[in-house]
Order: C-alpha cells, then structure tokens, then sequence
C-alpha cells in the first residue's frame, strides 16, 4: 500500500471505492440482519411491564422490565459467584404463555431440550436474594402509529413481548402487545 | 514573511529608502492575499444548510419508513466520501479530508442506528469491529493524520463499548490499533500522532487489565512495551512522543504510591505474583535497555527509576519515603538530563516535577515526622548546589559558542 503520490493513481481510486463499497454493504446487511432475524429466529414470549412510560427527553421507546429481568440466585449454574458486567445465558422454558428463566449459565450450556430457549444478557447486579440481568431488550422504540395507544393502555399492566433469537444469537423484539384476558 | 508586515511596515520602509515603492509593490505580489475567509463563508452555509437538514431528519426519523431511512444513512455516507475526493482532487485538502472523517463518522452512526432501526441486539461487537476497520482502511488509503487521531479515537470508542456494554474485550479491536494504526505510526513516525497513539493504546490496556480484575500494576507491562517500541524508533522526537503517555501514567501512579502507600492495604492492592511480574517487567526493561543502546541514548534510561516496584515493601511510611526518592531522582534526572541537551522545554518539564513532588513531600512529611526540616535542608542544598553548577556549565557552553 506504499504508493507515492496516492490522491493520482487509478488503483488508489478503486481502492477508495471497494472501501465506500464494502461500509454501504456492511450497512445494508445489518438491515438484512434484523430480517434474519424474524425470517429464520426463533420466536419467545416474554412477559412485561413498562417502566416510566412517558420519557421526556427520549420520547418514542418504551421501558421494559421483564420478568427475566430479576431472577431468583439459585439459578445461577457457576462455579464462582456471579460478577457485575459479566456476560450470561439465561435459559428459558415456556410457562403459563410465556417463558421463563430456570437457569442461568457462565457459558453457553449444551444442547438444551426442545421447549427450552437461550437468550443472552449480563449481570447488572447480584446480592444475596436475587439476580438482575440486563438483556438489552429493555428499550422499545415504538413505531410511530402505535406507541401512544400503547403507552396509554399499557400504563402499569403486563404486556407480552415477543423477541426472535436468530440462531447465531442476534435477537430482536418483533412485536408488544397486552397481555390477553 | 507575512502579507500583514509587508503592508504595515512597507510604506516605513519605503520613506527610509530602504526598499523603493516600486520593490515594495514586487514584494506584496509575492504574497497574494490569503484566499481562505473568502472559502471559509460558503463552508459556513453549507454547515448551516446540513444541520437544518439534520434536524429536519432527526425530528421525523422516527416517521420515515425503513428504506428512506436506509437510503438517507448510505447516501449521506457516500455523499460525504464523494465529496472528500472531490475536494481532495482539487487540492483542497483540509475540507476534503474533513469530509472523509465525516463519512467515517457517518458510517459508526449507521451501523447504529439500523440496528437500532430493526430493535436489534448483538452481543459482541462486530458492527463496532467494521467501524473500526474501515478506519484504519482509511488511515492507509488517505495517511492522513486526522483520519488516524479518528481511528485511535474510533478504537477507544469501541473498546470502551465492548467492555462496558458487552462484558467482553475486543482483542480484535485491540490488534487492528496495535498493528494497524502501530505499523502506520512505525513507518511514518510524528511526534502528535505517537502520543494520540499512546494515549489510545493506554486506555484500551486500562479497560483490558479492569476486564480482567487484575491488579492495576500489569498495566505497567502494556505501557511499558509501549515505551520500549518508542526506543526503537530511529526518529528521536515520535518516539519521545510516544513514550510521554507512558511515563506521565508511570509518574502519576509512584505519585499515588507516595501519598497512599504508606497504608498496607493499598500497597496490598497493588501486589501481583512477584516472579510473574518482576520476570515480565524485566523482559520489558531488557528490550527497552537494548534499544536505547542500538539507537544510541543509553542516558533516557533513568525513566525506568519511576517502575522500581516499591509496592512489594510492606514499610508503610519508609515505603512512601523511598518512593519519594524514587521520583526526586527522578525528576532531578529529567532536569539534568535537560539542561546537558540545553532543551529549554524540557528544563521547564524537570521543573514542574520536581515542584509536584517537593509539593507531595511536604504534605506526606508535615504529618507524619518533625525531622523533615533536615529533609528539606538536604533537598534545598542540593536543588541550589545543582543549579549552581548547571548555570556555570551553561555559561561555559554558550560563552565558548559565541561571545557574551
């Protein structure tokens, strides 16, 4: 790549080019990414209730606090007690519709059975009666139709989440809804 | 010569008759006027034109649908590296390689903001990863050092990232500033971007040895290498620069140790496994020595004396005492060395150190012993004793090169 004079030469150019090429690429398949995502994800059920439903300053996303989001500590499957920041592999079965943590792994655990889900997250917290994870899942940016009639029923009351994990562990929240009665 | 003194002081020196008024014309033509307020008002429109433009987007962004959201974030991109290589091939290189940058910038806000578009969660950061790539990329394909002082900054961005959001540390990202942005700097060595370097390399070994709970002294091998590679640099002045963040974190951390380690549990706090890290710090020092033998400047190896590892003394107050030593001779080294190589910045640098650390000694001594006048003595004495002696020195040296 030691070329002099290197704003002149034509492979400069077409160097500059594959290089634009490959960031516009790169954005564009983030976005086929997040329609993987769906398309080939597996799809969980997770309950929830919003949190500070009217943000002031950043407006259009729902605060989420799930009922994965605290876990009991004798989930926990590691060797040494669980680290603040560190990361984590909830393991998740469905129960009553939607699913919840059983156990919570330093490493991703092998070959769980077929009910059972694995989502990622991380350790915000540990004390002596529970366990707060944080799975990045926790803000909501709702489409602009939707959101004020879901902050206005939603208020306090649980809603259901439902999130795709692709099989190479990206996830996304697909869609909120309220938690039928 | 500037413009400005030709046309202040000219018609003085046309009435002394030293230039003619005819000469005096020559010399403004040599010195057109400078074109750039002129180029700087059409500059300020057009950022006034793209931040209204911006607000309009950031205002409905939300409520634009997915592929004109898309289309605005890659077209803004290429938009931005087209116009940098328009610019650049019309020589105008600050704008051009400003709007580089930008495009740059644009495309870490890409990366994010799909993402963030599609509610999408990664848990490690290879969005952040190619952010960092196409930076270093555009280090080598532009070599110029705003795109790099961008790339260190993109680095530490995205460590900073990786560990505080994801729990994990990007080695990746971590090799890519290592040998992309080291391999630059090594072929084309500069004083600013050594310390940009340094600096970046320093935070991202600080966010290394916090991911690893391990005790904060393994910091020192990272930014030791760091130092030992300036050693090896043929060109005196980057590699200086390069070894500054080092040796300010160096003096910053035995500074600490003089106010703190005089209680146990802090020093405590500070002990890894001596063999492990006596042998790394060695090896470090080993390769640092050879250096500055190859290239010729044995007498910088005093800036080892601040990595004397007092913390493995359980003194309390001697502790603190030698380690207070330990930076006077260290700072009396940079003066020294400073006033033999008649660097006046340098002068000024030995001096502030030694002030910080006669500042620290009196706070550390005041409260703990009554002795310290005798310290003081010693110290004044030979502070006054050595600048006796360098001001002679110096006189000789300039009397002998010119007179006066």
């Amino acid at each position: 790549m030691a070329t002099p004079a290197p704003t002149t030469t034509f492979t400069h150019r077409r160097l500059i080019g594959l290089a634009v090429a490959a960031q516009m690429l790169f954005i564009l398949a983030v976005a086929g990414a997040g329609y993987a995502t769906t398309a080939l994800g597996r799809t969980i059920t997770l309950r929830t209730t919003p949190v500070d439903p009217r943000d002031l300053l950043y407006g259009d996303y729902l605060r989420l606090n799930y009922s994965i989001s605290q876990v009991a500590p004798t989930l926990w499957q590691g060797p040494e007690p669980p680290r603040k920041h560190q990361p984590v592999y909830v393991l998740l079965r469905p129960q009553n519709g939607s699913y919840e943590a059983t156990a919570v792994y330093p490493t991703e655990p092998t070959a769980p059975a077929p009910d059972q889900a694995i989502l990622r997250g991380w350790v915000t917290d540990s004390w002596r009666h529970g366990l707060r994870l944080r799975y990045n899942l926790e803000r909501y940016y709702v489409p602009e139709a939707t959101g004020k009639s879901l902050q206005k029923t939603g208020g306090r009351r649980p809603l259901l989440v439902q999130v795709s994990v692709a099989p190479w562990g990206q996830a996304r929240i697909t869609k909120v809804a309220e938690l039928p009665k | 010569m500037s413009r400005t003194l030709l046309e202040t002081d000219g018609p003085e020196w046309v009435r002394k008759g030293i230039i003619t008024a005819e000469q005096h014309q020559q010399l403004l033509a040599l010195y057109p006027e400078d074109q750039r307020a002129v180029g700087l008002l059409p500059l300020l429109g057009s950022l006034l034109l793209g931040l209204s433009a911006l607000s309009i987007v950031a205002a409905n962004w939300q409520g634009l649908p997915e592929w004109l959201r898309l289309l605005l974030l890659l077209g803004s991109m290429g938009g931005a590296y087209a116009g940098g290589e328009y610019f650049l091939q019309r020589k105008n290189e600050s704008l051009g390689i400003g709007l580089i940058g930008l495009g740059l910038i644009l495309f870490g806000c890409g990366i994010i903001l799909t993402s963030q578009m599609y509610q999408l969660i990664g848990y490690d950061a290879p969005g952040l990863l190619a952010w960092a790539l196409a930076g270093t990329a555009l280090t080598y394909l532009y070599r110029s050092r705003t795109i790099f002082v961008l790339m260190a900054a993109i680095g530490g961005i995205v460590q900073g990232y990786s560990t505080g959001q994801l729990g994990t540390f990007s080695y990746l990202t971590a090799a890519l500033t290592v040998v992309g942005l080291g391999y630059y700097w090594w072929r084309h060595p500069n004083a600013l971007l050594g310390t940009v370097l340094a600096t970046g390399l320093l935070w991202q070994a600080g966010l290394l040895i916090g991911h690893l709970h391990a005790k904060i002294t393994w910091f020192f091998i990272p930014a030791m290498l760091i130092y030992a590679v300036g050693d090896w640099q043929t060109d005196r002045a980057a590699g200086r620069a390069l070894q500054t963040p080092p040796l300010a974190a160096a003096f910053l951390f035995t500074l600490g140790l003089a106010l703190y380690g005089e209680a146990d549990t802090y020093a405590g706090m500070l002990r890894p496994p001596f063999l492990a890290y006596i042998g790394a710090l060695l090896g470090v020092f080993a390769l640092s020595l050879w250096g500055k033998y190859r290239r010729g400047r044995p007498g910088s190896a005093t800036d080892w004396l601040l990595l004397l590892p007092g913390f493995y003394l359980h003194g309390g107050l001697a502790l603190a005492i030698a380690t207070l030593v330990v930076l006077y001779a260290y700072s009396g080294t940079v003066l020294w060395r400073a006033h033999q190589e008649n660097n006046p910045d340098r002068v000024t640098l030995g001096t502030i150190l030694f002030i910080i650390t006669t500042m620290v000694a009196y706070f550390k001594l005041t409260w703990a012993f009554m002795d310290k006048s005798l310290f003081f003595l010693v110290g004044g004495v030979l502070l006054l004793g050595m600048s006796w002696y360098l001001r002679r020195k110096n006189a000789q040296s300039l009397s002998s090169k010119q007179p006066e």
